[in-house]
């Protein structure tokens, strides 16, 4: 049996020695991880606006940092769509000289079992859907964790979240595949097949989160210049 | 002459099949069954563990004429638990995009019974060297039963391995359909069953 | 606001259920499912324990490792969310202590019911999972208490219908290899596979 002094001594120095180890590790690699998020979202960004065109190459971080400075301008907007210091909504715009190509808005609601990140990025129309990515999840994988694959991105591609009368109606997944002869065809997405509920958490916050941007969006399609 | 003692050998090639942490000492099976879904997370859980239960045998082996006895379990869990940090950060910082699909399951690696099992079992008993080899094979026993797994979830259930198309288009377009149930947790724990029966059925292993 | 703790108690023991699609408290689940009456007192004391811990380590999370949750001491700068694992093992293992001598003072016929199980806690896998699951999910206080709750009821549920399952089990004649271990891990999969069936419930 060892004495009370020794127990408690032999736990200070325990905890001295790891706290230590476990500080130099966090504080080292830290940089290195911010680095990473922030890349990863920059990626996803820049794949929302179908930058580069040939999606097929695997860029390095460095490629990414890089085309993000050159293509993309970020700005703030307040709920009225106005652009402002202290707003609160992002938008990434992607421009050919001065010409905007695309504007990227970050998406993000509940799934079936984990809140779902991602960004939309709509054409300059401010109506027909350029891309959209999901960088995080906790979908089953296989099933709702498909969303982050492109087969299924793509469906999204060309799709129109007005419709003839000028109203907001998003877009919609539909169960199984989408009838395109149907009036409703341009706003709707095929689903995956056995994760209905994802897919109804994606209808939710995309929905949500579009009319949010509405304001903003409103600015676009009567050509007005947004970044004024 | 080989490098390794007999003895020592023993300790390392052991627990990789006859005396397996997975289906014989029946530890470890939560984390076993829950990064199996793709070959790639598999294993880099499989490397994350080896770690951990090498270098955590290693330490406690070193420190166990020094551990109080009363204390001894809060010692280890704290080593172990500052073990797992280290390598949720080293694996955040870069294999990024792995770590974001084994979220939370390297924390898990903590309460994951092998690590606590071998240290307690082995590793206070025995000099580092040896706690060493007997942490890396476990790790190594805990891995193939890991890979095997997700060989059979990821081939069945999305059609590939190591992400790559193994079963050709042209069955898809014949009506061929990816079985959803392997990618679900019904579908591991079955295969688990099945791997178990076999390895014991050639083992002769019976459970008393 | 009651109809949403409501589904959250029905989300987490049915349809996410912790042992059955998260794998999560495995081991014991394993070596405890043998007898009935063991496995309600097993599964009793993980729903205790995870009811407190939950709440106790959101708070934990809350207001001293987060980015940023230090600005009430001065320091919002700072970020400890890389001792998360750590804090969180140590105050389960301090939980189950204090649960332990609760137990012993206050309610003697309770803990000699479940006295035994309690050390084992610390080290089931379930605990520090619905920590570490409440922190990825970001819940509120009040949702991580209700999650704790139900994630505990959920792996109750699952360890006393297994337990009831394999004591039928003992008349059978089940081939020599799958005996034990085996044939637990394919009815797992089967109860597992019934469980799936309320995903298909809307909340």
């Amino acid at each position: 049996m060892r004495s009370n002094f020794y127990v408690l001594s032999f736990m200070a120095v325990i905890t001295i020695i790891l706290g230590f180890l476990l500080s130099y590790s966090s504080a080292v690699l830290k940089a290195r991880q911010d680095y990473n998020i922030d890349i990863d979202i920059k990626k996803n960004i820049l794949k929302s606006l179908n930058i580069p065109a040939d999606q097929s190459k695997k860029l390095s971080q460095g490629d990414i940092q890089k085309l993000y400075d050159e293509e993309i301008t970020s700005i703030n907007i307040n709920e009225k769509g106005i652009i402002s210091e202290n707003g609160t909504l992002s938008v990434y715009i992607a421009k050919d000289g001065d010409q905007p190509t695309g504007y990227s808005i970050p998406i993000s609601g509940k799934g079936l079992w984990s809140t779902i990140y991602g960004y939309l990025a709509l054409e300059p129309d401010g109506n027909t859907i350029k891309g959209i990515t999901f960088y995080q999840h906790g979908e089953t994988p296989g099933l709702g964790g498909e969303l982050e694959k492109d087969w299924f991105t793509a469906n999204y591609v060309g799709k129109k979240i007005y419709n003839s009368d000028g109203m907001l109606v998003s877009v919609e997944i539909v169960k199984g595949q989408v009838n395109q002869s149907g009036v409703n065809a341009i706003h709707q997405v095929d689903g995956i097949s056995g994760a209905t509920l994802t897919g109804k958490g994606l209808n939710n916050f995309i929905a949500q989160d579009l009319n949010i941007y509405k304001p903003f969006l409103d600015r676009i399609r009567v050509g007005e210049n947004i970044l004024e | 002459m080989s490098i390794l003692s007999k003895k020592s050998k023993l300790a390392l090639t052991d627990p990789m099949i006859s005396n397996n942490p997975i289906s014989v000492q029946i530890l470890g099976i939560c984390s076993a069954l829950a990064v199996t879904v793709k070959m790639e997370t598999a294993i880099v859980m499989t490397l994350a563990v080896m770690f951990v239960l090498s270098m955590s045998n290693t330490v406690i082996a070193a420190l166990r004429k020094f551990i109080p006895n009363r204390v001894r379990i809060i010692v280890m869990l704290t080593v172990i638990a500052s073990l797992v940090i280290v390598t949720d950060q080293i694996l955040k910082a870069y294999v990024y995009d792995i770590s974001k699909q084994l979220s939370v399951f390297v924390g898990l690696i903590i309460t994951n019974c092998i690590v606590m099992g071998r240290a307690e079992a082995f590793a206070m008993q025995n000099p580092p060297g040896k706690a060493f080899l007997d942490g890396l094979g476990n790790a190594t026993g805990y891995g193939i039963y890991l890979i095997a797994v997700s060989i059979f979830r990821e081939l069945l259930g999305s059609g590939t391995f190591l992400n790559m198309q193994i079963i050709p288009q042209s069955f898809y377009d014949s009506g061929y359909l990816n079985a959803g149930l392997f990618v679900l947790s019904p579908g591991a724990f079955i295969i688990l069953g099945l791997i178990i029966w076999f390895q014991r059925s050639t083992t002769k292993y019976e459970e008393a | 606001m009651l109809e949403h703790y409501l589904s959250l108690v029905i989300k987490s023991i049915f349809v996410e259920n912790i042992l059955l699609s998260y794998f999560l408290g495995m081991c014991s689940f394993l070596a405890i499912s043998k007898k009935v009456e063991t496995s309600i007192g097993l599964g009793l004391a993980v729903v205790f324990v995870l009811t407190i811990t939950a709440p106790v380590n959101w708070a934990l999370h809350h207001y001293f490792l987060e980015e940023g949750a230090l600005a009430w001491a001065g320091l919002p700068d700072v970020d400890l969310s890389y001792l998360n694992f750590i804090a969180f093992i140590a105050v389960i293992a301090a939980m189950v202590q204090l649960v332990e001598m609760v137990l012993d003072r206050f309610f003697p016929g309770l803990y000699q019911s479940l006295g035994i199980f309690l050390p084992l806690i610390a080290v089931n896998c379930a605990i520090l999972g619905g920590s570490l699951f409440l922190v990825e999910r970001q819940y509120t206080f009040g949702e991580s208490t209700v999650y704790g709750f139900g994630a505990g009821m959920g792996w109750f549920l699952a360890i006393t219908s297994m337990a009831a399952i394999r004591h039928k089990l003992r008349y059978a004649d089940v081939p020599k290899g799958l005996r034990g271990l085996g044939i637990t891990m394919l009815l797992t999969g089967l109860l597992s596979m019934a469980f799936m069936a309320f995903s298909g419930i809307d909340l």
